[in-house]
């Protein structure tokens, strides 16, 4: 027990736990924006060429077929594959396979789909009859879609993001342990193959926290949106 | 602007939303379409609106056909209609000044012209003050006299009201009509009014027209059609209008025999007391009462006559001769 309680003053442990939550923080940030990138405008795409009934405002079947399906298969993807097989494409973009930049474009890939989903799925949640109000007064589905569709659904949009980002958290974890470093990698390198549950704790209760203030956080923009209506 | 069908008609599957609709509506009127649930009320409003295109059929705008609009210049038509709903349809993300900002954002006016504008409308309303409240914080009326001013914001020349009262309480009815009733006198507009309510249509609208299973069954002058109705849904919608207005004093349950209708000065007249001394007829009156129609007093009895079909006849004659409308219970059309 002192022993394991003695791993927490050594110096060379919160170094490297610094680090590895720096790598996280890195991964996470930028994967989220990726995948926001990505996401966006699938999900929107997604929701717009879905039926009439279910709210397209330019049904577009085989469009929408197509791309539900791609999204399908890489959402069923185990995160872990779909790593190993966008490594190549790691390689192509940032210029190597290994590394917390490197993970970055497979942790976006991944994610992106599910971005594309929520999206899709927040912006079902709006009432038809305020859509059929704006293309009565004559607007482009462009104008529907940006004064309408995305504002209307903001507090929703927001919630969807936080569930991304924790996600991406999540990913990240696995992602490290492939060579992006990070707090998985740490938490497994070090404590579970060295056997040093100090590391194990510390990088636990570190994602830990980093979950609950994005969703604390991501609580209160999207609460904040909701008062002003 | 004067709107004109001809002969529309527009199907979902197999099911027939509307079925053979040719209507004039008269430029500078507030006409009203009245109709059950189901009746195809909606699909015709977005026919007329050019939400949708008909499956055949045509749809003028004072002589601009505008069914057969391409996407672009259907965008360009839209601006300059207003419309409202019975949900207010508003935009939750934006407060009452924005909503209304709206349809003229979307046509890229000059934001001084908005601002400026925006303030104008929320006066005409009655909202002045209160541009800054989210939509959540405003009452049914308030909501809706937001949609009404976002309505009016691109200065358009038809206003249509799908159900616009349908979702408030008796009292923001009348007011709402009233306002509409302004606004409709002041801007010269055509205003559509698609509802269920034969009130809404008795206080508001100076032509009607009763949708039935996708068809005009009945059309005209409000007055007329309240004095005499021809239609069965017609005498329903009626029926049911002067069930739960207050001036109407029923104390029997069932129907008499015959149904008479008043109109104008005829209600001022003792015409029963008259008729009775000629004729030797008999009254029994089971239901009786009054309203007012577009300003004119309308009289509404249900009555049985007696004791014989020869005085039944005479009593009958005599009462047409003084203008009024009888309808035998039972008999189709209902004018004797």
């Amino acid at each position: 027990m002192s022993e394991f309680l003695s791993q927490f003053t050594d110096p060379g442990m919160w170094r490297l736990v610094l680090t590895s939550t720096w790598q996280t923080l890195i991964m996470v940030f930028f994967s989220s924006i990726f995948s926001f990138i990505i996401g966006l405008p699938l999900g929107v795409v997604l929701h717009v060429t879905d039926q009439e009934i279910y709210g397209g405002l330019k049904p577009m079947p085989l469009l929408n077929s197509v791309l539900s399906r791609i999204v399908n298969i890489f959402r069923s993807f185990p995160f872990i594959i779909l790593i190993i097989i966008l490594m190549p494409l790691s390689r192509i973009i940032v210029g190597t396979g290994i590394g917390t930049v490197a993970t970055i474009v497979p942790l976006s890939i991944a994610a992106a789909p599910f971005v594309a989903r929520v999206i899709e799925s927040s912006l079902k949640e709006i009432d038809p009859g305020v859509v059929q109000a704006a293309r009565a007064m004559g607007s482009t589905n462009w104008q529907i879609i940006y004064k309408v569709m995305i504002p209307e659904a903001l507090p929703s949009l927001v919630s969807g993001m936080t569930l991304t980002i924790i996600n991406l958290i999540g990913y990240s974890a696995m992602a490290g342990a492939l060579g992006g470093g990070g707090l998985g990698d740490l938490a497994i390198r070090y404590g579970y193959q060295r056997f040093r549950p100090a590391y194990m704790v510390a990088a636990v209760i570190i994602i830990l926290l980093m979950v609950e203030i994005i969703q604390f956080v991501g609580n209160k923009i999207a609460n904040h949106l909701i008062s002003k209506r | 602007m004067e709107i004109r069908l001809k002969g529309l008609k527009k199907h979902y599957g197999t099911l027939l939303a509307v079925e053979d609709v040719s209507l004039d509506i008269p430029s500078n009127t507030i006409f009203g379409i009245i109709g059950k649930s189901g009746a195809g009320k909606s699909t015709l409003v977005r026919l007329i609106s050019m939400l949708e295109s008909p499956d055949s059929g045509e749809v003028y705008y004072d002589d601009k056909r505008v069914d057969t609009l391409s996407k672009g210049e259907l965008i360009e038509e839209r601006r300059k209609i207003g419309m409202i709903f019975q949900t207010f349809n508003l935009l939750s993300s934006r407060n009452a000044r924005r909503n209304i900002a709206y349809p003229m954002e979307i046509c890229g006016m000059k934001k001084d012209y908005i601002e400026k504008r925006v303030e104008e409308l929320l006066d005409i309303v009655g909202l002045s003050g209160r541009g800054d409240a989210p939509i959540s914080t405003l009452s049914g009326g308030q909501k809706q006299r937001v949609a009404i001013a976002r309505a009016l914001a691109v200065n358009p020349e038809i206003l249509f009201c799908d159900e616009a009262t349908s979702a408030l309480d008796p009292q923001t009815t009348r007011s709402i009509l009233a306002l509409l009733k302004e606004i409709q006198k002041k801007m010269n507009l055509t205003v559509v009014m698609i509802t269920h309510q034969m009130e809404v249509v008795r206080d508001a609208c100076d032509f009607v027209a009763v949708l039935d299973q996708g068809r005009i069954v009945e059309t005209g002058n409000v007055a007329d059609v309240f004095a005499h109705p021809r239609n069965d849904v017609t005498k329903d919608f009626l029926s049911s209008v002067t069930n739960v207005s207050e001036s109407v004093v029923r104390w029997s349950q069932e129907n008499g025999h015959y149904t008479l209708r008043f109109r104008g000065n005829s209600t001022d007249e003792p015409i029963l007391s008259e008729v009775a001394n000629a004729t030797g007829a008999l009254f029994n009156i089971r239901a009786a009462g009054v309203q007012s129609v577009d300003g004119e007093e309308m009289g509404v009895m249900v009555l049985d006559i007696g004791p014989s079909a020869d005085i039944v006849r005479r009593a009958i004659e005599e009462l047409v001769n003084r203008g009024v409308i009888i309808e035998e219970e039972g008999a189709t059309g209902g004018v004797v």
